[in-house]
């Protein structure tokens, strides 16, 4: 098989770049290891879910001090299949510090028509208060009564009812995952799309890559020849392809410098009816502390992913889950400065994470502002996920129950061939044609969810790699600009 | 255990499906369970895995306010009617 491009993965990176390369005319190949997933098929029954949509059954974990469970996305769409849909720009001060300690040239206006071309595709919107349900209600209570900023989340979202899994797989096809707007567009402009299609190696020759070889579902051999190749596997599974195709890692960073934007979360019991399961799971935010790394989002879904979820056990469990109707939940998101490291054992990734101090300091100071806006809320009692007793000024790396949703950075990009994997253009340091577009590129952690992010990059990676400028922000979009500098590039 | 949760375990991967399967055996009985409770990570996995397969039966979910079923039903009807993907 040849191709102009051949696009590794389908998921934010993957799917962005293989739609705007077609449709811009090129010969484009996507080759994504997991399956197509048909909405007919989603039960909004979480354990069959996670078994289906996850890899490893949403179970893959990291090993380290506390272990973070670290569930991804498997099949058409990626992890933005079984994201909650949040849509964050890429916070300015991020951005100055990539500028600054990466020497990458990015900046708002330069970044704006990449985001707003992502967000017209996506149907990006703010989610209404109707549309958000009483969770993020006692939420929005709480953080008024104590003062803290607050707001309701942008979305990717067309047509939402608020069925409450988005993360199970959404029954009504109304989170605007990968698989269903780029990926469809892509094949609408002839690129082939392969499923079961796992990739083993990128093949270079000379320095300068060539194609991919692959493996098939049926045992079937695949190779695809290709000048370049977008590697977007995501931050645990791109450093394993790269490393398994024996690139040149000349920074040696190659794995390392993982982020997570570890998160855990707390359920209070009110005296209302909440029904959490009834509305948009994460459609609040509290950025109170967004500038110490803490933020605090919406978390909610049906009995079982509660009862999972619940930091109880035995005749306490079961009293909380008698009164699950009255049960709210929110969530604790660390912007974090600790690193870990991806490496391959037995073909599996092998991840390492250990929470830092200052990290650990994050979560003692996010559980006590969490239980803070609960009491605020009126909340009847507070479960944070901590031992019996155990408060979140004396809680130990050990104690804390978390997950993570955001693996970033593990083949970073810096514009010094000897700090970063791949450069400002995301381009791989050291080898001709191979380029990375998916989160591990992203080279700090953002503090906020990443998808638009990855996004972005990848529409500004695929205008780079046709030789386009930059699109226009259309005239619509101007007078809805978000601020003085993106006013100015839209005037410009 | 019912099929959804079998599935669930059984695509973990091979050394945390391994010790799962061991962990669900101890909490599913009286006396094992008593030694789980001297091993806080280990009772929690176990009955975290357990309280999700039990409060996925339709009938108790039921009772707590939520119909899987008819979530599902309301997204089809929706998609046809749309013609969503």
């Amino acid at each position: 098989m040849k191709a102009d491009f051949c696009v590794v993965g389908s998921g934010a990176g993957g799917a962005v770049v293989a739609a705007e390369l077609a449709e811009s005319g090129a010969s484009v190949v996507v080759l994504e290891q997991g399956p197509g997933h048909d909405a007919d098929g989603f039960t909004a029954r979480p354990p069959e879910m996670l078994a289906r949509l996850y890899r490893d059954g949403g179970q893959t974990a990291t090993l380290g001090s506390p272990p973070v469970l670290l569930p991804l996305g498997r099949g058409l769409g990626g992890t933005t299949l079984v994201n909650s849909g949040t849509c964050f720009r890429t916070p300015p001060y991020v951005l100055e510090r990539w500028a600054r300690e990466f020497g990458l040239e990015v900046d708002e206006p330069a970044l704006a028509p990449f985001f707003e071309r992502v967000e017209r595709a996506l149907s990006v919107s703010e989610v209404t208060p109707e549309l958000a349900g009483a969770n993020a209600a006692i939420a929005r209570r709480g953080a008024e009564r104590l003062g803290w900023s607050h707001g309701y989340l942008r979305r990717n979202a067309r047509g939402c009812v608020g069925s409450g899994v988005c993360v199970f797989g959404c029954p009504t096809s109304a989170k605007q995952h990968t698989g269903i707007t780029y990926i469809p567009r892509a094949r609408a402009a002839g690129a082939r799309i392969l499923t079961g299609t796992d990739v083993r190696q990128v093949l270079v020759a000379g320095g300068r890559a060539h194609g991919v070889r692959a493996r098939r579902a049926d045992g079937s051999a695949l190779e695809v020849r290709a000048p370049e190749v977008i590697v977007a596997c995501g931050a645990i599974h791109t450093p394993l392809l790269l490393d398994a195709s024996r690139l040149a890692d000349g920074s040696g960073q190659r794995g390392r410098n993982l982020s997570l934007h570890p998160a855990t979360a707390a359920f209070a019991l009110m005296d209302e009816v909440v029904d959490m399961s009834r509305g948009v799971p994460q459609s609040f935010y509290v950025d109170e502390f967004a500038a110490d790394g803490i933020m605090l989002e919406g978390v909610a879904g049906p009995p079982a992913y509660a009862a999972m979820s619940l930091p109880l056990t035995g005749a306490r469990h079961a009293r909380a889950m008698a009164d699950y109707r009255h049960l709210a939940q929110f969530g604790l998101m660390v912007s974090d400065r600790s690193r870990g490291r991806v490496r391959s054992v037995a073909g599996r990734p092998l991840i390492r994470y250990d929470l830092v101090r200052e990290d650990l300091e994050r979560f003692r100071a996010g559980l006590a502002r969490l239980e803070q806006l609960f009491a605020a809320a009126g909340a009847r009692e507070v479960y944070l996920p901590l031992g019996t007793g155990v408060r979140p000024q004396q809680a130990s790396a050990r104690e804390l129950r978390l997950a993570a949703f955001h693996p970033l950075g593990t083949a970073r990009a810096d514009a010094r061939p000897s700090h970063g994997v791949t450069d400002g253009d995301l381009a791989m340091h050291g080898v001709a044609g191979v380029h990375v577009a998916d989160g591990s590129v992203v080279p700090s952690a953002l503090g906020v969810n990443p998808q638009l992010t990855i996004m972005a990059l990848a529409t500004r990676l695929a205008f780079g790699l046709l030789g386009r400028p930059a699109p226009d922000i259309p005239r619509r979009s101007c007078s809805q600009a978000r601020g003085a500098d993106e006013e100015a590039a839209c005037l410009s | 255990m019912s099929a959804g949760l079998d599935s669930f375990v059984a695509a973990a991967p091979w050394p945390q499906r391994a010790g799962l399967r061991v962990l669900l055996a101890l909490a599913r009985r009286p006396r094992s369970r008593a030694l789980l409770a001297c091993v806080p990570l280990a009772e929690q996995a176990a009955h975290s895995t357990l309280a999700l397969g039990r409060y996925d039966d339709p009938a108790v979910a039921r009772r707590l306010g939520w119909d899987a079923a008819a979530v599902v039903a309301r997204g089809r009807a929706l998609r046809r009617a749309e013609g969503r993907p």
